[in-house]
């Protein structure tokens, strides 16, 4: 809302700068958000009189003046306007100054007469309008006195923030009230005596829910013309363009009182009637701003006897608008369904100022008393004759009263923190014009139409605490605490997760939730894939941010695409972050998980002298899942199967027969879609799904016998993997503390189809020292089962 | 007397043994070293003939101390020996420069995001709150019916939210955990909820679509503003510095009643007013406000027996102010080189 400090002045004293009460306003709720100056533009004009006026000899229209402007000695200036006379006190502007266009005052020959400056016009100063004629000032000073700033009225505007509980403050009055209390001030509000009701006039109104009030007014006689410089002045510092007098003061009331005023001119109302009623179905109306639209039912209209003149709350028809020729008008002020003002403005796509108030709900107190204040501006600005009655509809009459809510004294203090006597409350209360009768525990407070957000004890509390300044509230600084906390273990467990990434030397990235929905093509994942689907926005920003993401690679990948520069050597990023699968059969929330993703690619550590670089693998992605596994105590519980996807190969982890994790080497087409540089390798781990302090490691005893370690070199061949070995190892040795595999060796020498792996066994027992003989002996046993299973053999160099 | 059967001769020797043996840089300078004195033509057995120019009587005493002589030589010998190693050079840790670089690691980092939210944590953590989630697809009911927002009010307008249908919307607001919570959970309850918040709005350099926000929520038995206030202000102080103040504005949110927009003070210039603070001396941290009746009411609550307050703190905002970040879209934009100037405990020096 902007308002103009000049305006605000009819209606309460303002003394303090500008820039004072943006801030005091701000403090009590009142967002000013900026503060314009419209102070006129000039510079270098000075107080001049005219000494001697007379014909330019080279110019019938020119003037040749002697002009004194306090220069020691008068200046002479050339002068085109008709009403320049010896004697005149004007603003001159000398050599140097900048009038309001910008212009550059210089000394210059006009008609071959020498002009030391000029004698300025209102417009030319940009202080108002004038009849082609240089302003005559009306005071006196001394020659050559700056007039900078002093000519054409200064305003300031305030652009105000105002919230939709307060549809009271979309009006002049509004915010002085708020002024008025905020400085404890008089507030004196326009006279608003309403008009006798009673005209005789056809006033329908179909329904008292859709239309609780509405007062009709008329004027007869109407000369439609420029409206009073004054208003001119303060429609224009809103920014509000003047029309005629007629629009202009309805616009005026609307931004004095907050109520929206619309007028029709009544020799174009067929029937000399007006009706509000649901649109027809199909109805069309062509409204002011020419565009004829489709109604239904579920819009409100103003008709008359025959058709919508004009979509109620929203904006007014063509047909009845007032002409140059209107002679005869219907003030309307009235009230409107908020709920239906909305969707009328929604459906059509019309905001205006009007729609905007009704949609918070116009002050059913007004109506007349605004229909009035329009007929009154419209006899003293002589526009017209305004009829001494009114036709005027009332719902219920019940609502034009104030309310009584009432507020606890206990409440109020238990709320706020305070320790406040009810006289105490009532003082703040009143001061926003909010009488109340104090009783011991409790003010019966009156809460006038206007103030329609004040509703319950709640509401009035908020305005004692805002009366009372939120900044007095609480000075002690006292923490209270009644609550203990410590983060649990679920709490904690992505910042283990992200900690020990970061440790490795992953960077964390945080993508978007949003996803394009080409992704899952582009991933290359399958109909039965769960990623393939995806929760849809239905008003997305863009089609690329369309879907929300079903995993975190596609936007990694994008990370690497976009923002990793070139040069960079280890690439090693990580996101935690939710992924969102859509529930069954689309109904209902997603499943959100929260998942670890990192991608791994280039380097697989930095460049440095003492080693060659070397590029990284899968077996590094692989690795950190593992090292991550370890970290969170999963090992036997965890099965781990080859995957062969078209999105990449590599392995998955199930736990309880649940994937949870899975590492891979991303395809080549899927690189190729992403634009990605490859080879990138990728794991993916739910985080959900870790174990995290339901059971915590318990000890168990060390042995302090010392590990007897063998290493076992078998061949096999080329499709026995070592995951089965292992696994039979394992099932088969007896004391087995770990085993390493340190060699692995395919085709070569071995001959084709074949493959060795070098185990480092380690055999330890709980109870005494191992005998060498007898590990030998399990060595021999576990070759002997190996041979059985995979025909393993000893490699013999 | 002089001569080598003296005992000074003698100390002579093992001195001079000693500096050819650490002198020996491999092992074959040590060999000859070790001939030079213990060979058979070498110093020991030198010493040992001079016996013979010695009277009688002092030949056993001196030739004891020859043999402490060679024992201690042979000594030095083996320790210079397994000194120079293996290999048979001297063992070098240093490739012979130490100022060369150290093995070093990726270095690795948290997302300065992470980084804000997690001293956030500690502090509320410090305070008695506990952590609380919930989803980011939300039912309409949630993020506005349950919190006072009613069905086609102005104040939906608020806020710019993307549907996905008609009830299931990406929350605007961390605020719907709020009711989800108290409908699980009795009174006291004091909690924060980190999450993604999402706003259909263009982005700009301080706008974005989709966000980080942290909603708190304290309900108790007669809590006050002045207990909101006093929260507020100690967080305030110390997350942003023990100079740093809070003043409440009044405003509107829809579930809170009263409701208040926090300022601190500027950090930057303290309160003089400066551009970053729009020459006000105050920057606007978060919205925060007593949960309103209503709420209380939609989540099973006696407004009568508790009150309680809540706010919300925008977590890019607050990164943008206490690292200098000057747009909000770079903390997603993953620049792994934006990113790395927030991985160091300390502004880092710069270097040489
Ligand atoms: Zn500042």
């Amino acid at each position: 809302m902007k308002a103009s400090l000049n305006w605000l002045k009819r209606y309460v004293d303002v003394a303090e700068h500008p820039d004072t009460l943006a801030h005091d306003l701000t403090m009590f709720g009142l967002n000013v958000e900026s503060i314009e100056s419209l102070a006129p533009s000039y510079s270098g004009v000075v107080f001049g009189t005219v000494l001697e006026c007379g014909k330019h000899p080279g110019a019938d229209r020119l003037s040749l003046c002697s002009v004194d402007a306090g220069r020691g000695r008068p200046l002479s200036i050339v002068c085109g306007a008709p009403n320049v006379r010896a004697g005149q006190r004007v603003a001159v502007a000398v050599e140097g100054a900048v009038l309001a266009g910008g212009l550059r005052i210089k000394r210059s020959k006009i008609r071959g007469q020498l002009s030391e400056g000029m004698i300025c016009s209102s417009t030319e100063l940009g202080v108002g309008e004038d009849g082609g004629g240089i302003l005559v000032l009306d005071f006196d000073d001394s020659p050559g006195a700056s007039l900078d700033g002093r000519l054409g009225q200064t305003d300031y505007v305030l652009d105000i923030e105002i919230t939709p509980n307060r549809p009271d403050l979309l009006s002049h009055l509004g915010i002085a009230r708020e002024i008025a209390a905020l400085y404890r001030r008089e507030l004196r509000p326009p006279a608003l005596a309403p008009l006798d009701g009673g005209a005789e006039f056809r006033l329908e109104i179909e329904s008292g829910a859709d239309c609780p009030r509405y007062t009709a007014a008329f004027v007869d006689g109407v000369a439609v013309g420029p409206s009073p410089v004054w208003m001119q002045k303060l429609l224009r510092a809103v920014g509000q363009s003047p029309i005629n007098n007629v629009v202009d003061v309805t616009n005026f009331v609307l931004l004095e009182l907050g109520q929206p005023i619309h007028a029709f001119d009544r020799d174009a109302l067929a029937g000399d009637a007006i009706v509000v009623r649901r649109a027809r179905k199909g109805e069309r109306i062509v409204t002011l701003d020419g565009v004829e639209r489709e109604l239904d039912p579920s819009i409100l209209v103003i008709a008359d006897a025959e058709h919508a003149v004009a979509v109620a709350g929203v904006m007014g028809g063509r047909d009845a608008e007032v002409r140059p020729e209107t002679k005869r008008l219907v003030i309307e002020s009235a009230m409107f369904e908020p709920r239906l003002v909305r969707k009328a403005r929604r459906q059509l796509f019309l905001d205006t100022e009007a729609s905007y108030r009704f949609e918070r709900e116009a002050d059913i107190g007004v109506m007349a008393a605004a229909a009035a204040r329009v007929c009154g501006l419209i006899a003293e600005m002589k526009a017209g004759v305004p009829d001494a009655r009114t036709a005027e509809y009332v719902h219920d009459r019940g609502a034009l009263e104030s309310r009584t809510v009432a507020l606890r004294v206990a409440q109020t203090n238990r709320v706020m923190g305070t320790q406040l006597a009810a006289d105490d409350i009532a003082a703040l209360l009143d001061r926003l014009s909010l009488p109340s009768r104090t009783g011991p525990d409790a003010l019966a407070v009156s809460v006038p139409t206007f103030r329609r957000d004040l509703v319950e004890e709640v509401d009035l509390i908020e305005e004692t605490a805002r009366v009372y300044g939120y900044d007095n509230i609480g000075r002690d600084e006292t923490i209270r605490c009644g609550t203990f906390s410590i983060p649990s273990p679920e709490d904690r467990r992505s910042e283990l997760v992200a900690g020990h990434l970061v440790a490795r030397g992953f960077a964390e990235a945080i993508t978007s939730s949003f996803m394009d929905p080409a992704s899952p093509g582009k991933m290359r994942w399958d109909d039965a894939d769960e990623r393939s689907r995806c929760v849809r926005i239905a008003n997305p920003l863009t089609e690329a941010q369309s879907a929300m993401r079903t995993s975190l690679v596609p936007g990694l990948l994008d990370v690497l695409r976009r923002n990793t520069p070139a040069e960079a050597e280890e690439i090693r990023i990580f996101e935690i972050g939710k992924v969102f699968i859509p529930a069954p059969g689309g109904a209902g929330l997603p499943r959100e998980d929260l998942r670890c993703t990192a991608i791994l690619s280039r380097q697989a550590d930095p460049l440095q002298w003492m080693q060659p670089q070397r590029e990284c693998d899968f077996f590094d992605a692989k690795g950190e899942v593992e090292t991550l596994f370890e970290r969170f105590g999963l090992c036997g519980s965890v099965s781990v199967s080859e995957t062969s996807g078209a999105s990449g190969r590599g392995v998955r982890w199930f736990r309880g027969g649940k994937p949870f994790a899975e590492a891979f080497v991303v395809a080549r087409p899927v690189l190729e879609a992403f634009d990605v540089e490859g080879p990138v390798y990728c794991f993916d781990i739910l985080v959900d799904e870790l174990p995290a302090g339901a059971q915590w490691p318990v000890m168990s005893p060390v042995s302090p016998y010392p590990a007897v370690k063998r290493d076992l070199c078998i061949v096999v061949d080329d499709r026995v993997r070592f995951y089965d070995i292992r696994e039979a190892i394992a099932g088969e040795a007896h004391f087995l503390d770990s085993l390493r595999v340190f060699d692995y060796y395919r085709g070569g020498h071995l001959g084709e189809g074949k493959r060795s792996f070098t185990f480092r066994l380690s055999f330890r027992s709980p109870d005494g020292t191992l005998d060498g003989m007898a590990v030998d002996r399990e060595v021999q046993r576990i070759l002997a089962a190996l041979h059985r299973e995979f025909g393993a053999v000893l490699r013999t160099e | 007397m002089s001569g080598p059967a003296d005992r000074d001769g003698v100390r002579e020797v093992a001195r001079s043994a000693a500096r050819a043996f650490a002198e020996a840089g491999d092992l074959a300078a040590l060999e000859e070293a070790r001939v030079r004195f213990l060979g058979r033509k070498g110093e020991i057995t030198a010493l040992l003939r001079s016996i013979g120019e010695l009277p009688l009587e002092e030949r056993p005493a001196f030739g004891e101390t020859i043999n402490d002589l060679k024992s201690e030589i042979e000594g030095l010998f083996e320790s210079r020996r397994s000194a120079l190693g293996a290999n048979g050079a001297e063992e070098d840790h240093f490739s012979g420069d130490a100022t060369l670089p150290g093995r070093r690691a990726t270095a690795g980092g948290t997302h300065v995001l992470r980084r804000v939210v997690s001293e956030m944590k500690a502090i509320f953590f410090g305070m008695g709150y506990s952590l609380a989630e919930g989803p980011d697809v939300e039912l309409d009911y949630y993020n506005f019916e349950a919190l006072n927002f009613p069905v086609d009010h102005p104040s939906r307008d608020l806020q710019d939210t993307f549907y996905v249908n008609r009830d299931i919307l990406l929350r605007t607001q961390t605020s719907p955990v709020q009711v989800r919570y108290m409908e699980r959970h009795r009174p006291p309850i004091r909690i924060i909820v980190p999450g993604r918040v999402y706003r259909n709005e263009t982005p700009d350099p301080s706008h974005a679509a989709e966000f980080l926000q942290m909603e708190g929520l304290y309900v108790d038995r007669n809590v006050s503003l002045a207990d909101l206030r006093n929260d507020i202000a100690f967080f305030a102080r110390s997350f942003f510095g023990a100079d740093a103040k809070v003043r409440f504005r009044p405003h509107f949110f829809p579930f809170t009643e009263p409701s208040a927009e926090v300022d601190m003070s500027c950090f930057s210039c303290g309160g003089s007013g400066c551009a970053i603070c729009g020459r006000t001396g105050w920057i606007e941290i978060m919205g925060a406000g007593m949960v309103h009746p209503h709420v209380f009411r939609y989540a099973g609550y006696d407004p009568d027996a508790y009150t309680g307050f809540a706010f919300g703190i925008g977590i890019e905002r607050t990164a943008m102010l206490k690292y200098g970040i000057d747009d909000i879209r770079r903390l997603l934009g993953n620049d792994l080189r934006f990113l790395g100037q927030f991985w160091s405990e300390a502004a880092p020096e710069v270097a040489r």
